[in-house]
């Protein structure tokens, strides 16, 4: 049995080493801070080995870079515009994704979506990048989300959790 | 015909900035206009909450610099209390102060500034052999080969025939006001993208002592980190050795990279000296090396100089009611007592009153109300902060590594000291002072670890902590020079509770409108008298305006003087 566990440890750490869960956001600007609340609120609810870590990516831009980079798979929480208004939460999955992440974080200008590019032209992207999110309703200078908002909260951490569970299991389930 | 340039608004977190400018027949810039409109009023968010808090909200402010906001906060509160932070923490706070400015200056350099100097497509012409040659010659840096150069290229060219690089996607390439040759262009971009994955290291200094980064922890009375040498869960040697690998990595990077290309870069656009400005400069001072009251052992000494005379620094007093003061003349507020009477920050106001015109507009009645950042002055002068201002008070009081780097800096671009007063100035002071900084994070180390042998493991004191210790009422003021200039938050706490805060943030000082005398804030002086080689592709703007470091991003719509709009550009 021992041995058993030891195994897949190691298998599990053959595909995703370390699994990056980053919430974007501006916490003082009502759902803009929905990003760092899923954040949060996945952290409390969920039970993760140590593989799997919380960054509370704020505004940051180009400080962001090494969390995509020394990750194997990745979901970021955001606050994000859609294309159709056709679903509560929206989760975009690698190549979709860089096209709903417009956001211009710092002074330093770096957008997600550029540090994506950035990642890519050091060839070191994550295997996975998932983006999930919920467009905002109420974008002005308050903190904590819109009631709206709040009732989407568990939805986006549950769709996350499962996500990451998914991942965790894969990691062993592959080499079965 | 004159025209008129529009420098508009763009991100959504820290604010937004617009600059107007005229252009006049010969398409020199004759006069412009700096307008924030974006309302922050963090000063609302904080009334009320524990003083002990304040330092996570107003951390959330900016989006780069969120430790300098944490760092100010702290200080305000210890300041109104009485506290005095334990050595460790005194020196902890400086280690990752040192470190976020060193880590701001590189990144700005690289990846916001140097593409105003630099020509990506340009690189592609390099011969990678010539490009080694250059490398060879102006450092020891060991990445410099022709086929590290070669290979380099060709990753580029993939690049940027894929489209893909958002990063390159905004420049003017080919511009006239570009001066370096392929080579030299390749080297710079060759150092864009090292310095890119360098910088990643610099800041796990910041998640060592302030347990995570982005957003490490601050504590007022000290830091919340445990020193323990022979504990696994505390600043420990293994700990401690993995922070003096980076600063020596960080010293090597700036002496080996960063100064030689600032020098290299520098050199061919020495002719180009617009964007002086105001000739005011404002340091608060920081980096203490004794209680932070104490402002004489600041290693970045506090002054003001005035009218560019580097023979005279004048005391600086920011808790004086009648030196640092902003009046809303110019800006969407109204003052209880009058727009145009200046109120020091204890004497503060935020009331928002806007009157401008209903977006989206082409111009902002700027002979009235045209910014959402108030007017701050220094005995009534507009000032410049940020490391232009540092350097040049360190410069004028006689630090003796300032003046040595300054006369290096000088004498290998055989240029006087006056070069200094520009934007071209302004660019090499940020990297003069990284040099500096990176050297205050050995030294803050070489003391923490001092201390630490000395059996004193202390971080946090905790005598004040407790509410029911505190007077029933108390002002304070912290403040910090961040990397892009003084930053001063003033706080007010009344049975425990906040009662008014007030920050005024570096590029409040730079970015500010005219003040009710109508002197131009250090944006608009900077710009004026210069000279646009084609008014539809902005360039020297760019150079002027990213030379500050603004904490507000812009974009830029030139008009000509009937209000139709010629081009919009971003400046990202």
């Amino acid at each position: 049995m021992g041995f058993f566990i030891l195994y897949q440890l190691i298998i599990f750490a053959v595909k995703y080493n370390r699994i990056n869960i980053i919430g974007l956001g501006n916490v003082l600007y009502g759902d803009e801070g929905f990003g760092v609340a899923a954040l949060n609120s996945m952290q409390e609810s969920a039970t993760f080995p140590d593989s799997v870590h919380f960054i509370d990516g704020g505004t940051q831009g180009i400080y962001l870079l090494d969390y995509i980079e020394s990750c194997d798979a990745v979901i970021v929480f955001d606050a994000l515009i859609p294309l159709d208004y056709d679903r509560q939460v929206y989760v975009y999955r690698n190549e979709e994704l860089p096209a709903f992440i417009h956001r211009k974080m710092s002074s330093h200008q770096m957008g997600f979506s550029e540090m994506l590019g950035i990642a890519k032209l050091h060839g070191k992207m994550p295997k996975e990048i998932v983006l999930i999110g919920v467009p905002p309703k109420d974008l002005e200078l308050n903190i904590g989300l819109s009631p709206e908002i709040s009732l989407l909260l568990p939805l986006a951490v549950e769709e996350g959790t499962a996500i990451v569970n998914r991942w965790l299991q894969e990691g062993v389930e592959i080499h079965d | 015909m004159a025209k008129k340039i529009v420098v508009d608004p763009i991100p959504r977190i820290e604010g937004h900035l617009r600059i107007e400018a005229k252009l006049n027949d010969g398409n020199v810039i004759e006069d412009a206009y700096s307008s924030g409109t974006m309302w922050r009023g963090i000063e609302v968010i904080l009334k009320g909450r524990d003083p002990r808090d304040a330092w996570a909200f107003a951390e959330r402010i900016c989006g780069v610099c969120t430790t300098v906001h944490a760092l100010a906060s702290v200080r305000c509160v210890e300041d109104a209390l009485g506290i005095e932070v334990p050595a460790n923490a005194r020196i902890i706070r400086n280690l990752m102060n040192a470190t976020q400015v060193t880590q701001d200056h590189l990144v700005h350099f690289y990846h916001l500034h140097a593409l105003d100097w630099v020509d990506v497509v340009s690189a592609l012409k390099a011969d990678p052999k010539q490009a080694s040659v250059i490398a060879q010659s102006i450092s020891s840096w060991p990445k410099s080969s022709v086929g590290y150069f070669k290979d380099l290229q060709q990753r580029l060219v993939g690049f940027v025939e894929s489209g893909q690089l958002g990063i390159f996607s905004n420049g003017y390439w080919g511009h006239a006001a570009y001066k370096l040759p392929p080579e030299v262009n390749l080297i710079a971009v060759a150092h864009y993208l090292e310095a890119l994955d360098f910088q990643k290291e610099i800041v796990k200094i910041h998640t060592i002592f302030g347990g995570k980064n982005p957003h490490p922890n601050y504590l007022v009375g000290g830091m919340a980190c445990a020193i323990d040498p022979n504990k696994d869960t505390a600043i420990n040697i293994e700990r401690l050795s993995m922070i003096k690998k980076i600063i020596d990595d960080t010293n090597t990077f700036i002496d080996q990279v960063y100064i030689p290309d600032l020098l290299a870069i520098a050199g061919y656009y020495k002719g180009w000296l617009y964007g002086g400005g105001l000739g005011n400069y404002l340091s608060y001072g920081d980096f203490p090396e004794t209680n932070l009251a104490d402002f004489k052992t600041l290693l970045w000494p506090r002054g003001a100089i005035l009218n560019k005379d580097l023979t005279t620094v004048i005391d600086v007093d920011p808790r004086d009611a009648s030196q640092v003061t902003e009046e809303v003349s110019h800006s969407w507020y109204t003052y209880s007592k009058g727009d145009a009477k200046g109120l020091h920050p204890w004497q503060g106001e935020t009331t928002p009153k806007y009157t401008g015109p209903k977006p989206p507009f082409q111009h902002l009645d700027t002979d009235k109300k045209y910014s959402w950042l108030k007017t701050p002055r220094w005995k009534n002068h507009p000032m410049e902060v940020g490391p232009l201002a540092r350097v040049l008070i360190a410069y004028a009081k006689g630090d003796p590594m300032i003046k040595d780097t300054v006369g290096l800096v000088l004498s290998k671009l055989e240029v006087g000291p006056e070069a200094l007063f520009s934007t071209l100035g302004r660019t090499a002071a940020r990297g003069i002072e990284c040099k500096q900084t990176a050297g205050f994070m050995r030294h803050y180390y070489d003391q923490l670890v001092a201390n630490i042998k000395t059996g004193d493991y202390r971080t946090f004191n905790s005598d004040r902590w407790d509410p029911s210790t505190w007077p029933a009422e108390c002002k304070g003021f912290g403040y910090t020079e961040a990397p892009r200039g003084s930053l001063g938050h003033w706080i007010h706490i009344k049975d425990q509770k906040i009662q008014e805060y007030q920050i005024v943030v570096p590029s409040t000082w730079n970015a500010s409108p005219r003040d009710a005398n109508g002197n131009s804030g250090a944006y608009e002086a900077a710009l004026k008298g210069t000279p646009m080689i084609n008014p539809e592709q902005p360039l020297e703007i760019l150079r002027t305006v990213h030379s500050f470091d603004p904490c507000l991003a812009c974009a830029s719509h030139l008009f000509d003087m009937n209000g139709n709009e010629i081009t919009s550009v971003k400046i990202v």
